[in-house]
């Protein structure tokens, strides 16, 4: 049994004319320790289908499975705490906290965990040991996002959600940060799920899923795997 | 592991210590009052509670004619009492008070010694502290008195003049122009002024309730009319002289607490704003936190945390304070009205609590129930920044026509409606202080002018007739009414005779206290109405107070008395000398059975010579009649200062708090507007003269209101607390003028500091992400 199972996902949004179906029956797998990439032009609904894999959006239909628990009789409580236990989450825009040093906004997500990531260590891995004091505003768009990946990471989570992770940052920027991501894969071995424009990414991908109008129009395992230095785009 | 998120507390504080300081220093100068006042008053409460014991405080006095002899003393003591001498003397002294003599007190009302020394031989006085104070009299300075010095060797407080009263009639004690004093028996022997037979009593058994006080002192007055022709009978429950402090001691305890918890709300809800402002700005981090796993009840704990610590540490220190250094500024406030005798400071649990848990309370409760509805919102709602009242995000239509900048300001006066909400209230409940401050020696000053206005004539002259007048009848009855007839003729040209009688308000009214009926003669040179027979006029102060109407009936009883009358209201007399009813005076005469030539008192616009002094127990005059304004001025006059001074300062820090809210939510766009090209000027504008606006509006509409609830305040004070009556009229063209500037000036300030701020924003504050 998949570590992660979406079953007939439907979602939309607005009300009677104005309704708009986004998801329209999502089946989809992720192993444990897989790295899922979801690709798709705009308004395609791979944003959403994060945010109901994350437990922050509810589908309107359709269950989700975390390791043999299911998401749809949880409450708001229970998703809390099931974000709490198994979800790290980075976004494109790096939402740090502003009166927080580097080290304290990962340690914000430290807090969460019982049994979290020694925060030194992610630091070092992250290459932020000579920013590690620095608050947001001290650093560029790439030392942010390295901050909330280690945010995400440091709790090791079994799985982590990442919408756009490289959307706002130039292009080598966004290598370093997908060589990061791709540690952490490798390293703690957390499933992830990334959404992204950029079809370049999906070369490092071992499950390749593309989204059009709400639909799953191909999903594939990618057998050519390559390792984020060698992307190119 | 701590949160780490508590790490951003002392950054929070240190990167807005302005915001911070204010509302800290706001709230710690309230509970410091708070508690100062409560401590100092309660202290003051218990002193005066143990001085009936600690003194041995009368139970009534009563003054005769004549000194009673050993059987009559016998006679009376057989009435359950034990009576004690207290001869006094008053005596006027050059620096224009009168000081009332007493010779040293060893069994009843005994002497509270506060600096100094009693006086030991001839020559030496000791004079009622508060007096003292108020005539700049100081131990070692000499007084005089026709021509006799003393020397001033002590200051006291005699247990039964807590409250200055001369006359227990009087609406209002007056520690300027009278005090009380101890002299040596010889210096007391010597005085030639007239000696008045006061004597003290101690019932054997202490009645148990206010009922039974009542009920033993009319029984004791009964049997003392039988004895001695009586000239004065008070018992304590009626004595203001005891009664008055006591009473004021504790009266202003809920005022003080709506102080603190209207304060205390006002700033509650500052920082809720505050927060709520805060938790817009951090929208995405708060929508990431919950997403990353952090609860709702985590979220409102961590944002409620700083008001919590702030309320808590204001409510520490200010208690500290307000124990060490407040209780003695509103003792003093206290000593500088009263002659209370000294006073220990007593732990107070009750002032303790309520100075720190309510406040605690209210700041969790109205932090709570705003960040519990704000944060409701899911994780995505958040991460969209989609957390607004979705009325409130729709653009209301301005038309076009209206001047862009005027059109702006609309917006962000729109924008920022919760904020300029609290401000109003905030600017309500600071100008409701400022106008209570302000129109409190406008009012003494109209009172003042108003009087004398009214005063139908320059002097009063009340005769002193005796009580048994009153009470005894038949033969006994005529023959003293001719005596005292024949002994208080003038020739005096101006004088014309009146009749004066007085009754008491009985349970109707809100208070007791002494109503003064004038009988005045047919075609008065002085009262300038003619009554008929069956008219009866109350004065305007009478009708004022008690809201009596023409066509009323109102019921007053006997002083000494059970007998009850009523009376049926004809018309309303322009006098507000005292609480008085006007009648015809044959008619008023026939009415208290005086006799058909009874009169008891002239009319005179010139002083009357020829009439012995004894005969006279009082002469209202203007000077005498505004005792009531002077005294109020003494007692309240400082602690108005004080009010006006908190009010603009409570007005200054709201709308700097409040206003800094709406630049710093805006600065992005601010910073847009300099990248575009606007200036300074410009931009002050767009967004300070919106809060300018508001201000003004809220100042201006904010008038009518405060003068209504200060009406509400101030009657209730003056029928409930005050003998007498001070109409509510003042000055409300200058007060309101004074209300409006002083806010422009308090707001003056706050926008120069706003102004600085916005031109210290930089421009690429709107290049930065959110971070």
């Amino acid at each position: 049994m998949a570590f992660l199972q979406l079953k007939q996902i439907f979602k939309s949004f607005g009300e009677g004319d104005s309704q708009f179906q986004v998801l329209k029956g999502i089946d989809l797998e992720v192993e444990k320790g897989e790295f899922c990439v979801l690709l798709g032009p705009s308004g395609s609904g791979k944003s959403t289908l994060l945010n109901i894999i994350g437990g922050i959006d509810k589908a309107d239909s359709g269950d989700i499975i975390v390791n043999g628990h299911s998401m749809e009789s949880m409450n708001e409580k229970a998703l809390t705490q099931y974000r709490r236990e198994h979800l790290g989450y980075i976004f494109q825009m790096y939402n740090l906290i502003p009166n927080l040093t580097v080290r304290e906004n990962i340690e914000v997500g430290a807090y969460l965990s019982k049994h979290p990531l020694n925060v030194d260590d992610l630091i070092d891995v992250l290459g932020l040991t000579d920013h590690k004091d620095k608050l947001p505003n001290q650093l560029s768009g790439g030392q942010q996002q390295r901050t909330a990946i280690g945010r995400a990471v440091v709790k090791n989570p079994d799985i982590l959600l990442c919408d756009e992770p490289t959307g706002a940052l130039d292009y080598s920027t966004s290598k370093e940060i997908l060589k990061l991501i791709e540690t952490v894969n490798n390293k703690y071995g957390s499933s992830i799920v990334m959404v992204t424009h950029n079809d370049a990414i999906k070369d490092m991908a071992d499950k390749v899923v593309k989204l059009r109008d709400g639909q799953i129009r191909d999903a594939a395992i990618n057998k050519n795997k390559l390792t984020a230095s060698q992307l190119e785009w | 592991m701590r949160n780490p998120l508590n790490r951003r507390f002392i950054r929070e504080v240190l990167g807005d210590l302005g915001k911070y300081l204010t509302i800290f220093i706001m709230m710690f100068l309230i509970v410091s009052e708070c508690s100062g006042y409560l401590v100092a008053n309660d202290s003051m409460i218990a002193a005066y509670n143990a001085s009936f014991e600690k003194y041995n405080i009368e139970n009534g006095y009563f003054s005769t004619e004549k000194k009673l002899n050993k059987a009559q003393k016998k006679n009376i003591e057989s009435l359950g009492v034990k009576i004690y001498d207290d001869f006094y003397k008053d005596v006027e002294f050059n620096h224009g008070a009168i000081i009332r003599f007493y010779k040293l007190r060893n069994d009843v009302n005994l002497v509270c010694l506060m600096s100094g020394r009693l006086p030991e031989k001839k020559g030496e006085i000791a004079i009622d502290r508060m007096h003292c104070q108020n005539a700049g009299l100081n131990i070692g300075d000499r007084v005089s008195s026709n021509g006799i010095e003393y020397e001033l060797v002590g200051t006291v407080a005699l247990s039964d003049y807590s409250a200055l009263f001369q006359d227990n009639g009087d609406s209002m004690f007056d520690s300027i122009k009278f005090a009380v004093s101890i002299v040596t028996d010889s210096d007391f022997e010597e005085r030639d002024e007239t000696l008045i037979y006061k004597y003290s009593w101690k019932y054997n058994t202490e009645p148990k309730d206010e009922i039974m006080e009542k009920e033993m002192g009319e029984d004791l007055m009964d049997g003392l009319i039988e004895q001695a022709r009586l000239t004065s009978f008070v018992p304590r429950y009626q004595n203001q002289s005891i009664n008055f402090a006591g009473e004021d001691l504790g009266a202003d305890r809920n005022a003080m607490y709506i102080l603190l918890y209207i304060t205390v709300t006002i700033i509650a809800f500052v920082f809720a704003i505050t927060i709520s402002n805060t938790v817009s700005k951090e929208a995405n981090v708060i929508g990431t936190l919950r997403a990353s796993g952090y609860t709702i009840n985590e979220l409102i704990i961590h944002y409620m945390t700083l008001p919590l610590v702030v309320t808590l540490l204001a409510a520490i220190l200010g208690n500290t304070f307000g124990y060490t250094y407040m209780k003695d500024v509103n003792a003093a406030l206290y000593y500088g009205s009263y002659s209370l005798t000294t006073y220990e400071t007593l732990f107070n649990l009750e002032a303790l609590q309520k100075t720190t848990l309510i406040p605690i309370a209210l700041m969790l409760i109205i932090n709570f129930s705003i960040l519990r509805r704000k944060l409701v919102y899911p994780p995505i709602k958040f991460l969209r920044r989609d957390i607004e009242n979705k009325k409130q995000r729709k653009a209301f239509k301005l038309n076009y026509k209206i001047p862009f900048f005027n059109r702006f300001g609309l917006r962000v006066i729109w924008q920022n409606l919760s904020n300029y909400m609290m401000l109003m209230v905030g600017i309500v409940f600071a100008n409701v202080l400022l106008m209570f401050g302000l129109m409190m020696p406008s009012t003494l000053e109209y009172y003042s002018a108003n009087l004398a206005n009214n005063l139908f004539a320059e002097k009063q002259y009340i005769l002193q007739a005796p009580l048994s007048l009153q009470s005894s009848s038949g033969l006994e009855s005529l023959m003293e009414l001719m005596m005292f007839e024949k002994a208080v003729q003038t020739d005096n040209p101006d004088a014309e005779k009146f009749s004066a009688y007085y009754l008491k308000t009985n349970e109707d009214f809100a208070k007791e206290e002494e109503i003064l009926f004038y009988g005045i003669s047919k075609n008065s040179r002085y009262v300038n109405t003619s009554f008929k027979n069956d008219d009866v006029f109350v004065s305007s102060s009478f009708a004022d107070k008690y809201d009596l109407k023409v066509g009323q009936t109102i019921t007053l009883k006997e002083n000494y008395g059970k007998k009850r009358y009523d009376f049926t209201i004809t018309g309303i007399y322009p006098y507000d000398g005292n609480l008085s009813v006007f009648m015809d005076q044959k008619t008023m005469n026939q009415t208290f059975d005086l006799g058909d030539d009874f009169f008891a008192g002239y009319f005179s616009n010139s002083e009357i010579n020829d009439i012995d002094e004894k005969y006279i127990s009082t002469v209202m005059d203007l000077d005498s009649l505004n005792k009531i304004s002077r005294q109020m001025d003494v007692s309240f006059g400082g602690f108005m200062g004080a009010v006006r001074v908190v009010s603009v300062a409570i007005f200054a820090v709201l709308i700097y708090i409040l206003s800094k809210m709406v630049i710093e939510k805006n600065a992005q766009s601010i910073s847009m507007a300099k990248i575009l090209g606007y200036k300074n000027g410009e931009i002050n504008r767009l967004y300070i003269n919106p809060t300018s606006i508001v201000v003004l509006l809220s100042t201006i509409l904010s008038l009518p209101l405060c003068y209504e609830l200060i009406k509400v305040l101030w009657m209730k004070m003056m029928i409930s607390r005050m003998s007498g009556w001070i109409s509510y009229n003042w000055d409300v063209k200058t007060v309101c003028i004074k209300i409006v500037l002083y806010g422009l000036l308090g707001y003056a300030l706050v926008a120069l500091l706003e102004m600085y701020k916005i031109s210290k924003i930089p421009k690429d504050e709107a290049l930065k992400n959110v971070e």
